[in-house]
């Protein structure tokens, strides 16, 4: 086992991996920007290395001041958390050349599975079901002729892709041509390659995706799936355990379909395969996230096992100990984000308790919520026997939750908690956005 | 949180270590680098001839590394091994000083001779080991590079030596400066006889070896950044009063002033010499 880890990030998932490495006995160092100074993360390691002023491209994005950090406290692995260099396949490789474990898939992998279209193909070959489309697109007659197979509407994206950048919907054939060009030049600036590739434009779908964990010996365990279709503008709400839309027949498909999905891209450590699941029970592979995932937490509650502690187990070579056959998910999860709507510092903080009622956040009191990273500051977390109490610790755990001086979401999640759709589990991708732009035409009249 | 710090309100769980998977190997040695702080395992380094691959900076090299690094493999031979220093006017300390100066650096004296191949032509060789009293010039240190370059003569051999060094090595007295005009006069013989000499000045070449044999070549060459003068930086502005140039005495300065012919990067080093080597040596003219 390593007797040291550097943690690679910030906010709460440092504070979430420092906690599994106190309870396991490994000795941690935080790397912190100069803003973070005083944060919850850096306070709990026992080492702390400053990488960087407040820019992430200077501190927690900055791959060679982190190695350095790594190197000059004797860390022997490094675990990057979700974002920042978590899928940066030249980080993995770069920790392995300065002979430091990186907690996660190999390079290789990272690299194959980044690439949207590659993954595609190795999908294809594996037998994994995935959205109708074309390869890329060399030409815009060829991009006609693909679309001419695929049916309208349809979506045009960037191989290079993520973060919504470098994709077009396209509702009729007279539109194609614009949008494949326009994917293209922003796939060029955004990624520096401007291939693109169609792909049918599904509606009523979910985001269901599968967690995995793989050990280095091979062996592929799923942890369930978790339903992650309450997005606005492509960033995740709420997510739920088991997904409430799918029957068992349908759950095993899944499960099978992410198995081999990760046994073909070779994967190790914890990985989430996604897929976008049509009202038909048909269910597509949209991409697989090689690293730790926010909502990690809600397969954690059903399952009782602790992603964090076995990626670090497998990244130190330890097989696991249990099949397929030996998981037990148990009941109902549910997690709300909590992200802050502007800056501030916290003037009284309340975390409601309880049984399966759980707040992870690196907030404190004092706390000051800054503008430069990402506004998630907590992630509240209920489980139960089923869905409906889980539901209904949420309802009552929201309200609990207070965070003074800092603006948050907190109100407008317990809205979407308490609205009948959600109850009757009948949403699908576009639900909260359409509701969303609904209740702002509503407040103008 | 000015008034207090919260890192201190938590205390270390008392948690063993949990057990099983590989252990792993004891963490390579880490170096630090001296110009841009950033550390690498020193195997990284040497893998890179010791340049950091982040900033560039030419760390120190062993003399014995350097020579396994431009010559062809398993072609360098050592020879004058057997001479050493002696303490023959009693200095105080100098006994101790050169015991240390062998079990810390494995090298029984301050430069390292001996002949190799490089670019495919025989040469004869002298690297000094900055490892080694700074690589100060005593009177073995002296007599190694004189026999280097008379052997070279002899043998009709291109010269190809590597200066770093502190200067002449103050515990041997006059008998140190002697040295400066011994290795001169066969430098003055070699040249005489057809023979090149191509000097590599690296960080840092000063005092003594500056003012005699480092700067001799036929062809002087540096590493980026070396610190290549006579007297310190400090030293002069103290005599003369007056404020130097912040980049006084790198070698970037004094290519500038017409002192060196050309500065190399360490990875480019060996081809450069052995183009040199190819260009300036003929079986007619040795």
């Amino acid at each position: 086992m390593f007797k040291k880890i550097l943690v690679a990030n910030r906010g709460e998932i440092a504070v979430r991996i420092i906690r599994a490495c106190r309870e396991m006995g490994i000795a941690t160092v935080a790397v912190y920007s100069e803003p973070d100074k005083n944060a919850l993360h850096a306070a709990l390691a026992d080492e702390r290395i400053c990488i960087g002023p407040a820019s992430a491209v200077q501190s927690y994005l900055n791959m060679q001041n982190i190695i350095s950090a790594a190197l000059a406290t004797h860390a022997e692995a490094i675990h990057p958390g979700y974002g920042f260099l978590s899928e940066n396949s030249l980080f993995a490789a770069l920790c392995v050349q300065n002979d430091i474990v990186f907690i996660g898939p190999e390079s290789e992998v990272i690299d194959r599975m980044g690439n949207k279209d590659q993954a595609r193909r190795l999908m294809i070959s594996a037998g994994v079901p995935v959205i109708p489309g074309s390869g890329v697109v060399k030409d815009v007659t060829a991009a006609k002729k693909a679309a001419a197979k695929i049916g309208y509407p349809l979506l045009v994206k960037a191989s290079a892709g993520g973060g919504g950048k470098g994709i077009r919907i396209v509702e009729r054939e007279e539109d194609l041509e614009k949008s494949v060009v326009a994917a293209c030049e922003e796939a060029k600036k955004a990624f520096g390659c401007g291939d693109v590739f169609l792909e049918k434009y599904l509606t009523s779908v979910r985001h269901v995706e599968v967690q995995i964990l793989a050990d280095q010996a091979g062996n592929v365990v799923c942890l369930g799936e978790r339903d992650c279709s309450l997005q606005i503008g492509r960033q995740k709400v709420i997510e739920e355990t088991p997904c409430p839309a799918i029957d068992e027949s349908v759950r095993k498909k899944l499960w099978e379909a992410a198995v081999k999905a990760v046994k073909a891209a070779k994967y190790t450590n914890a990985g989430t395969v996604e897929f976008l699941l049509a009202p038909d029970g048909n269910f597509y592979f949209i991409e697989m996230n090689t690293r730790l995932q926010v909502e990690h937490r809600i397969s954690e509650e059903v399952s009782g096992i602790d992603l964090v502690k076995w990626q670090i187990r497998i990244a130190s070579q330890i097989e696991l100990p249990f099949k397929q056959e030996d998981i037990r998910l148990h009941g109902a999860s549910i997690e709300c984000r909590i992200n802050a709507a502007g800056g501030g510092k916290v003037s009284f903080l309340h975390i409601p308790g309880g049984t399966r009622v759980s707040f992870d956040t690196a907030l404190v009191q004092n706390a000051e919520v800054t503008p430069f990273y990402d506004s998630m500051i907590g992630k509240l977390i209920t489980a139960g026997n089923d869905r409906e109490e889980a539901v209904r610790k949420m309802e009552a755990a929201l309200c609990e939750l207070v965070i003074s001086g800092v603006p948050t979401n907190i109100e407008k999640q317990s809205e979407i908690i308490r609205s009948p759709e959600f109850h009757g589990a009948e949403y699908d991708t576009a639900w909260l956005q359409r509701k969303m732009k609904n209740e702002e035409i509503k407040n103008k009249n | 949180m000015s008034e207090f710090n919260i890192a201190d309100l938590f205390r270390k769980p008392a948690n063993q270590l949990e057990p099983g998977g590989v252990p792993r190997k004891p963490a390579d040695d880490r170096e630090q680098c001296p110009r841009c702080k950033q550390y690498f395992p020193r195997k990284r380094l040497e893998k890179n001839n010791r340049v950091c691959p982040s900033c560039g900076h030419h760390m120190s090299l062993s003399a014995r590394r350097r020579l396994e690094a431009v010559c062809a493999v398993g072609s360098f031979s050592e020879l004058f091994s057997d001479i050493t220093a002696r303490d023959f006017l009693n200095f105080p300390g100098y006994e101790e000083k050169l015991k240390k100066a062998r079990d810390g650096s494995g090298e029984n004296e301050g430069v390292i001779c001996g002949t190799g191949i490089i670019g495919g032509v025989r040469c004869a060789l002298f690297a000094m080991e900055s490892a080694f009293m700074m690589g100060s010039m005593g009177a073995a240190v002296g007599e190694r590079i004189t026999r280097t370059f008379e052997y070279a003569t002899v043998n009709r051999l291109p010269v190809v030596g590597f200066t770093a060094s502190g200067g002449a090595r103050m515990q041997e007295g006059i008998i140190s400066l002697m040295q400066m005009a011994k290795i001169s006069g066969a430098i003055q013989r070699h040249g005489e006889a057809g023979g090149f000499y191509l000097a590599i000045l690296t960080h840092p070449t000063t005092g003594g070896v500056t003012a005699s044999f480092a700067m001799l070549g036929d062809i002087i060459i540096a590493e980026p950044k070396a610190l290549v003068g006579f007297a310190g930086k400090r030293v002069i502005e103290h005599t003369t009063k007056s404020k130097l140039a912040a980049d006084f005495q790198t070698a970037e300065f004094v290519l500038k002033h017409g002192f060196l012919d050309a500065i190399v990067e360490r990875k480019q080093l060996g081809d450069v010499i052995g183009r040199l080597l190819k260009q300036h040596t003929t079986e007619k003219k040795i």
